[in-house]
């Protein structure tokens, strides 16, 4: 708060009131990104990303216009699939979940939307375990359920994955994505999550703080409660995956290549051994 | 002077609270730089969020919203949407104490009896989902 002293009157400080910033015109990024830099003196020098997503009703109107619920329906997993990235304007707020659902239902019938719609409806069930338990979204909502205790999994997230340096290619690839766009395929985060959780063994909150970092759509209630479920501290049992999944699910641009990815290589019986060693063998 | 308090979960004008506030209502933006870097939002996310106020055409004020929104408000009522974030209601707990607060919930994407079980989403789903693939218009009839 800022105060000016009132010369005439030392005992009584008036309140100066706050002075909206100057207007600047919406399309001119260079001088947006100028601005917020003055404004985030905090931020480091080598947080350098901006999106190519542009913030803004008018273009998440654009992206409702391009939605196709059916073909999402049937491509969703693909991580080319006709995803409809409206998530950063949703979870602004900027355009309302229950104004997408009505569109969808407006170009096509419900059955061919279910599957859209459901994904919404998984925002919505979050938003309202938030709402009704806040101490949830950094806390264990169960124990883990992966033969070990969460004293067992590291607390800090490893330098080579901030730096998309681990070694493993697709998971360095879904990690260049996600700092220098904001954005990731759903799926990939699963990958991205299962990877640090049950490969590294790290802690679902340590991940969890560095999405919200970077995801545009990154919401505590949505973010967290999904690590949780890859954890498996809010699920029956821990997500993990194998390098045949990833290839099955991605396009050509991801190396999905045997000898570069050779931590996620094998079966799921050999990799649940593996992962979770202290757990009975995966029937 | 009646202020329509646009947070970070609600960066739009076409939500009730601005019907409920009324035509001479001022809609305001607070960018809390300290609230920022305490959620460790990068640039990128720093830029959307900047891009999405500033399309409004609303005043974008700096500074923390406790301290903008009391000093603008003075006497008048401050008018929000509905969010779980923790730090957002924590403002408006605070701003309770002087002044009138009004918060008013989105439009609901599903409806469910008060008494559903949460634990696990598909139970939740099979709860929701008739309300969820009905359009707004029928759900309000």
């Amino acid at each position: 708060m800022v105060f000016m002293v009132n010369l005439l009157d030392r005992t009584r400080p008036t309140v100066a009131e706050p002075q909206a910033l100057e207007r600047m015109d919406v399309s001119d990024r260079r001088a947006i990104v100028a601005r917020v830099r003055k404004l985030s003196p905090g931020l480091s020098d080598s947080d350098v990303f901006v999106s190519s997503l542009r913030g803004g009703r008018s273009e998440a109107q654009n992206r409702l216009a391009g939605l196709k619920p059916r073909e999402y329906g049937s491509t969703r997993n693909h991580l080319d699939g006709a995803v409809s990235r409206l998530s950063p304007y949703i979870r602004h707020g900027v355009i309302n979940a229950a104004d997408v659902r009505d569109h969808a239902l407006d170009v096509s019938d419900a059955k061919a939307a279910e599957k859209f719609i459901q994904q919404l409806t998984w925002r919505d069930y979050w938003q309202r375990l938030y709402k009704e338990f806040p101490q949830n979204i950094w806390q264990d909502v169960e124990p883990y359920k992966t033969g070990f205790a969460s004293t067992d999994y590291s607390r800090d997230l490893p330098r080579d994955i901030m730096d998309g340096a681990t070694g493993v290619a697709c998971i360095d690839q879904f990690i260049s994505e996600l700092i220098e766009t904001g954005y990731l395929h759903n799926h990939a985060r699963l990958y991205l999550a299962g990877y640090i959780c049950h490969w590294r063994r790290v802690q679902w909150q340590a991940g969890a703080r560095w999405f919200l970092t970077h995801l545009l759509d990154g919401d505590p209630a949505s973010n967290n409660l999904s690590w949780q479920w890859v954890a498996s501290t809010f699920s029956h049992k821990p997500y993990y995956f194998n390098l045949e999944n990833v290839s099955k699910f991605s396009g050509s641009n991801i190396d999905t290549s045997a000898e570069n990815n050779v931590p996620l290589s094998g079966s799921y019986e050999a990799l649940y051994a593996r992962l979770f060693p202290n757990l009975d063998p995966r029937q | 002077m009646t202020l329509i308090w646009i947070h970070e979960d609600a960066i739009t004008l076409d939500h009730p609270v601005v019907q409920a506030a009324g035509p001479t209502a001022k809609p305001v933006f607070v960018w809390d730089t300290d609230e920022h870097d305490r959620r460790g939002y990068s640039l990128k996310r720093r830029v959307f969020i900047y891009e999405c106020a500033l399309a409004l055409e609303v005043p974008i004020y700096a500074g923390e919203a406790l301290d903008v929104l009391s000093s603008l408000s003075g006497e008048g009522k401050i008018y929000a949407a509905a969010t779980a974030d923790p730090y957002i209601n924590g403002v408006l707990s605070d701003l309770r104490r002087h002044h009138r607060v009004e918060v008013l919930d989105s439009p609901q994407l599903a409806y469910v009896p008060a008494n559903t079980d949460t634990g696990r989403f598909f139970r939740f789903w099979n709860r929701a989902r008739k309300s969820a693939l009905t359009h707004s218009k029928e759900n309000l009839i």
